[in-house]
Order: C-alpha cells, then structure tokens, then sequence
C-alpha cells in the first residue's frame, strides 16, 4: 500500500517541503515522535520529523542532499512505506517561558510542530528561534513558526538577515538580560546542540533537544541508535528521540551519525549512475 | 538386524563456492534422492520420531507415502500438522529431535527427516499443491496476533483452521520475524518464506504491516476488540556485553543490527538496496550460538577475509547445531575457544580498531555446574575492524512497558499457566516471548499449542464482555 505524495514544494532553500498520505498515522501523532520512511521496496528506513499532522497528511521537510531528495526531484509520487509514530511525543502542558530552537531541516519541522502544540495550551509563553545559513535559505513565512509563537526571531550563520549567528547567540542575550527561560526544545544540528548544551547546564535550564542517530527497524530491536546517557545505555527510537541535551554525550553522538558517511556516498552516486535505469 | 543403509548425500554449493554468493548452501533432494532416502525408514511400529517433534507431524506416514512416490498425499500430510515446512524442514535441531530420537540412530545414520519435510514442502510449493478451504466458520470470534514470526505464524493458521477471524500485528515492513529478519538467505531463501506466509494469507488470516503493538496501536485496544489475543512478540532486543569501549563503539553491531542490515534490508546488494553495512576484513563474532554461526558467515560472504568466533567456553559445548559449526568451520571461519573480550580500542573517529581479551578457564563448582573464569595475567589483544555481538536477546519492553497487567518474570519474560494464558484472561502467549530465546520450531510448537487451548477457552467461555485492562498510551 504505497503512500502518495500529495504535495511536494521546493523551498527554493535547501529543502523540499513534502505532504504525504497517512491517515492512519496522522490520527496518532503527537509532537516530539518521528516516522520513517522508505521511498522504494528495496529503500532504507529513514528516520523524519514531521512538521504538521493534520487532515489525514503528514507534511515534513526533506533535505536535498541525499538520495530520498534526488528521488523527489526525478519525481517520485509516492512512498513506499511511511512507519510510525515512532518514539515518544513531548509532554503537552504548560511550560510557561518556553524557547524552541533549531538550525536544521528536521529541526525546523519540530520546531513548528512543537510551537503549534504548546501555543494551544494557557500558560505557555513561546520564543521560537530558526537559525538558517543565509537569508536565501529562509522558507517562506507559512513553514515557519512565525505564527504560532508569540516571539518569533531569525538568525543568519552569514549575519545576512536578522540576527547574525545561529540560536545560542539569541539565547544567550535572552538569559544575559535575566529573561526568565522555563523550558527549552529543540533540534537540528548536533555540534550546535553539543554548544547549547553547555550552556543549558550553565544556568541550569531544563530543555528536551532531539538526539538525530541511524537506525534500522526504529522498535528497539536493533540498538544501532544507542547512546549513553548518564552512564545508562538508551535507544534514542524507543526512549527517544529527544534527551536532556546535558546528559548526552555528543562527541560520541556527532561521530556515530557519520558512521555510514563513506557508504551514503557510494549510494548518491550509484543512484546518479543508474536513475531511470532497471526500475 | 540388517545391515543399514547409509543417509543419501545431500548436494550443496562447495564452501569457496558458496562463499562467494548468499544462495542457498544445500540443493535439497531430488525426488529420487528423496524415494531413497525415506525408504531407509523402517516404519516402527511405534515411531520415536513423532513424540520428539514439536509440532507433532505424521513423520513416519511422510516418509511412507514419499517411499511410494505419493509425494501429493505426503505434502498435505505434513502442511496440515505444520504450516511452514519448508521453514522448519531447513533450520530446525533435527539432531536433539525427531533425528535424535530415530532408532537409526543407534545403529548408525538417522534418516534425513528434516531433509525430506524440506523436500516434500519443496515440492508441495513448485507443483503448487492446493490445501483444502477452511470448513469451520467461526468468523464472528475474532483473534488478534501480536508478531508474524515463527510462534504468531504457527498459531494463526491454527486458529483459522478452527475458522476464526485472525489478524496479526507486525512491527517491521515484511512478516516473518526471524524468518525474515534474521536467519540469513542462504540458509533459509526469503522466496519460500514468503511463500509459505501467502499461503496463510490465502487461508483467510490478515497480517497489518507496521503496527507495534505498544507503539502505535495499543494492547488495550486489542483486548477491547478480540475475543482472545495471542502474545507471540518474541525477545526482540539485543544484548550487550557492557564492557569498558563500548560506548558505542562505531562498527560493533549487535548481531540484531548486522543480520537485519543483511537479511531484511538486504544491504548484501548495496548500493542497489540503499540500506549499507560496514564489514571490514577482519570481523570478530563474540558468542558460538546458531547467531553468532548465522552473523560469522553472513561477514564471510560480505567479504570478510578473516572472521573469528569468540567463545568462552570450548567448541564441544558451543549452542550452534553441529551441522552449522561445521558448515562455517568449512567456509574458513576461525573459532577461539575459552576467551572473553574485556574492553574495545577505537581509533580517533570512533570505529573498532583492537580488543583486548583474556582467557578463561572452566571452573566446576560444587553442583557441577561448569562456568567459565578469568585467568589472571592472560591478557592478550586482537586486531579487528567489526565486532559483532551474538549474546542473544531479551523481550523488548517497548511493548510490556505499555501492558502493565501482563504479569512477567524479572527477565521480562512472559508467565504463562499451562494453557499458555498470561495474568490477563483472555490473552495467551508463546514463543520466545513466555519462554526467553529458543528455536523457531519450538516457537511454533508453542502456537500450535496455544491456539487450541484459545479455540478451548473461547468455545466454553462467554468472550462478548471484553477484559478490563490498563490504558497505557506513548
């Protein structure tokens, strides 16, 4: 039962914006949980964040950068499988001062899905900061979390629209001027994370940040998303996906998502080769 | 006594042949091999074979009716005591069951009963032999089956033959657990497990793809929808030594993650598959289970030039079944004895470069129970560049996390009473999710046990009001 894309927009960024059919899945979702996706029988199962679940669809962002980009672009109109939710969704309740963060595409999609979730309850005060590279990657407004937060900010890696560097700079300024932070989400980037997290543990702000690792089966059988968090081994599919960023150990995470860099390479370039061969 | 026959050789692939690809390592019978062999069967009059199979099928009637070449009558024989012969007729301990059990065996080579189910199911399939239609018709009672693998399988073609409604709930794309999974191609080729399983689909049994019970759809669900739930999600999680480097060390899999890469996700045809597998040259299994036989020659025929086993104890007390051992002995994998890795050394990005190990010894304590020990001062290392840890595996609490009312031992097994049923009325439970890890066919005995004494517990119970359990959610 293939699942049909439904929609699929180049950001005119460094992503596509995707809708896909799952109503199944969609019914079930809270924020916080992952899918995963195969785009062909023979496909792996990738692990994504979805950004919106609503009216029977689920709608993510998809990097251009790996094969699953490449397959879109050549015009894919469906998946083959979509699995999920998988992992736990985070706590919907009142947080009060809360910060959402994220540098990256998947982090982006939590990002709004998170802010979405949390703007419906009372007591929640939400910033939301999206970092991009330079202002040419910014998405269009609508993907944003612009509206859904009460103060929305942007930051530029380049300084080349709004706030020059990634998230830490504006939450550093916010804590240097005493605003009284409750709670911090985010996502994206690891090196970013593994910064933030010094300074989550600096002054002592509890936060949830999503632990991005390879996995296969996403159901805890596998234990290729393993880490160590305070000294107790955790599945990042099944405990996860997100961790209090001070408790993990990020060296450790940041090189074992590059386990298979080597091999995601020869799987770009075999699919160059071969797209609109055999299949 | 006559003097006896010995067993008709199987063909298979010579091992530097078979090394090269993951085609199935023996050819099977031909019908010939076959009529010979199962004459060598001296038709006891009280067959020892029956009693020593799991799944209790007609072994002395099957090697008859393959005797007179009635191989039609042979094949429905046996599908209608076991469901997956072609399944069971490839991996099962022959030699601890109904071969162990062969008064043949005492007087020389026990027939190749295993063997002929293989060829029987073999030939069942290719002459596509049709099983009669399910007569009973109790589609108003409904069964929910948690886990397509060998003890969910087993049981709902069991409960479809009492004419049940049945689905079965699998976590992963494909059904067929370890099947599928786990047990690699060339010694168990997916086209036959697939076919036995659209067999059982053909009898009327549903299986939803991508649904973890616990996950995305809940057991309290399941108890509020069925007449009766069978609890058969095996011990799905790896284990780990938890030695110092292991933290996690990049390219130490557990034999899980590797067999998975391999077998399900078939990363042997990478980068035509997308999923990849990093195996090196040199790969270390830790553990001397079929697994560990399974993961070692899964390496080899990725490419590995050398693969080890490691093992704590000696090679005569090793868990695989003999005729693995050998096979992966004969393929060039090198087999350690009494040694124990103590920490992992990587390199600066993080992958296995060398392990430390020490030796051990077998140290008898005052029951006689044998266990191995530490020799001070043996410390030696070894090089490598994948380790696989085959240390077996324990019930995933991702779902008994979320079914509090299902009572289980400190393991996280499953306890059951003696018709199979868990604390909770109503839901059973079979395979290696009661009973911790074991074999395929004593898993699908077990479900085979079970869905009878479901079929007793629904006919003389009033099923309509449905049990009350805990709602427990993500």
């Amino acid at each position: 039962m293939p699942f049909a894309i439904t929609k699929m927009i180049d950001l005119d960024s460094m992503d596509y914006l995707v809708d896909v059919e799952a109503p199944e899945i969609v019914e079930r979702f809270h924020p916080g949980q992952f899918v995963m996706l195969m785009t062909r029988k023979e496909g792996e199962r990738i692990p994504m964040s979805v950004m919106k679940a609503e009216n029977g669809k689920l709608t993510m962002f998809i990097r251009k950068l790996g094969k699953t980009s490449k397959e879109l672009r050549d015009g894919i109109t469906h998946f083959e499988n979509v699995i999920g939710p998988l992992g736990h969704g985070i706590k919907e309740k009142a947080y009060g001062n809360v910060v959402v963060v994220s540098d990256a595409v998947c982090g982006q999609a939590e990002n709004y899905a998170i802010c979405e979730a949390l703007s419906k309850i009372e007591g929640n005060t939400i910033t939301s900061i999206q970092t991009f590279p330079s202002e040419k990657e910014i998405y269009p407004e609508e993907y944003l979390a612009k509206a859904l937060a009460d103060q929305h900010i942007i930051t530029t890696e380049d300084g080349s629209f709004g706030e020059a560097g990634n998230y830490i700079t504006v939450l550093q300024k916010m804590i240097d001027r005493g605003e009284k932070i409750d709670f911090v989400f985010g996502g994206g980037k690891l090196p970013t994370i593994k910064a933030v997290s010094t300074v989550l543990a600096k002054n002592n702000i509890d936060n949830l940040f999503t632990t991005r690792q390879m996995m296969v089966d996403g159901s805890g059988m596998c234990g290729a998303c393993r880490l160590y968090i305070d000294g107790k081994m955790k599945l990042v599919c099944v405990d996860g996906p997100m961790f209090d960023s001070r408790k993990v150990d990020w060296d450790k995470a940041i090189k074992r998502y590059n386990m298979f860099k080597k091999k995601e390479k020869e799987a770009n370039d075999y699919y160059e080769a071969h797209k609109g061969g055999s299949k | 006594m006559p003097k006896i026959k010995p067993r008709v050789p199987i063909g298979k692939q010579s091992p530097m042949e078979r090394i090269t690809n993951f085609d199935s390592v023996l050819y099977g019978y031909t019908e010939d091999q076959a009529v010979e062999e199962a004459s060598r069967c001296i038709q006891c009059k009280k067959p020892k074979c029956e009693p020593a199979c799991p799944v209790t099928i007609g072994i002395k009637e099957m090697n008859l009716l393959i005797a007179q070449r009635k191989f039609k009558e042979a094949y429905l024989l046996v599908k209608e005591d076991n469901a997956f012969p072609a399944c069971s007729g490839r991996v099962c301990p022959q030699e601890k069951q109904c071969e162990g059990a062969c008064i043949l065996e005492k007087f020389g080579q026990p027939v190749a009963i295993g063997r002929l189910e293989a060829f029987i199911a073999d030939w069942g399939r290719t002459h596509e032999v049709e099983i009669d239609e399910i007569k009973a018709n109790n589609e108003d009672k409904h069964i929910a089956i948690v886990g397509s693998g060998p003890a969910g399988l087993a049981c709902a073609a069991e409960c479809r033959k009492y004419g049940y409604a049945v689905t079965i709930y699998e976590t992963l794309h494909k059904p067929g657990g370890v099947l599928i999974y786990g047990i690699p191609e060339f010694r168990l080729p997916k086209a036959i497990v697939e076919k036995e399983i659209e067999h059982l689909k053909e009898m009327g049994v549903k299986i939803e793809l991508n649904h973890t019970v616990g996950q995305n759809i809940y057991y309290y669900e399941l108890v509020s929808q069925n007449d009766a739930v069978f609890l058969a999600m095996g011990a799905g999680a790896p284990k780990f030594m938890g030695i110092p480097g292991e933290n996690p060390m990049d390219n130490v899999y557990s034999s899980n993650e590797f067999l998975i890469r391999a077998n399900l996700m078939k990363a042997y045809r990478f980068p035509e598959w997308d999923t990849p597998i990093n195996c090196g040259n040199k790969v270390a299994v830790i553990g001397a289970g079929n697994v560990a036989m399974d993961a070692a020659r899964t390496a080899r025929r990725l490419g590995a030039d050398e693969v080890h086993i490691i093992y704590r104890r000696t090679r005569e007390l090793a868990p695989a079944r003999k005729e693995e051992l050998q096979h992966a002995l004969e393929e060039g994998i090198i087999f350690h004895e009494r040694v124990a890795p103590v920490r992992f050394h990587g390199d600066d990005d993080g992958f296995i470069d060398y392990m430390e190990l020490v030796r051990m010894e077998l140290v008898e304590d005052e029951d006689g129970n044998i266990s191995p020990e530490p020799i001070e001062g043996s410390t030696f290392y070894m090089e490598c560049d994948t380790v696989i840890e085959a240390l077996g595996t324990v019930p995933n609490r991702l779902f008994l996390d979320r079914a509090p009312d299902i009572k289980r031992d400190e393991r996280g097994v499953i306890i059951v009473d003696e018709n199979y049923m868990t604390s909770v009325e109503g839901t059973f439970a079979g395979g290696d999710a009661s009973s911790g890890a074991a074999t395929v066919i004593k898993a699908m005995g077990e479900g085979k046990k079970a869905a009878r004494a479901i079929h007793a517990y629904i006919s003389m119970h009033d099923t309509s009001h449905r049990q009350k359990v805990q709602k427990v959610e993500v």
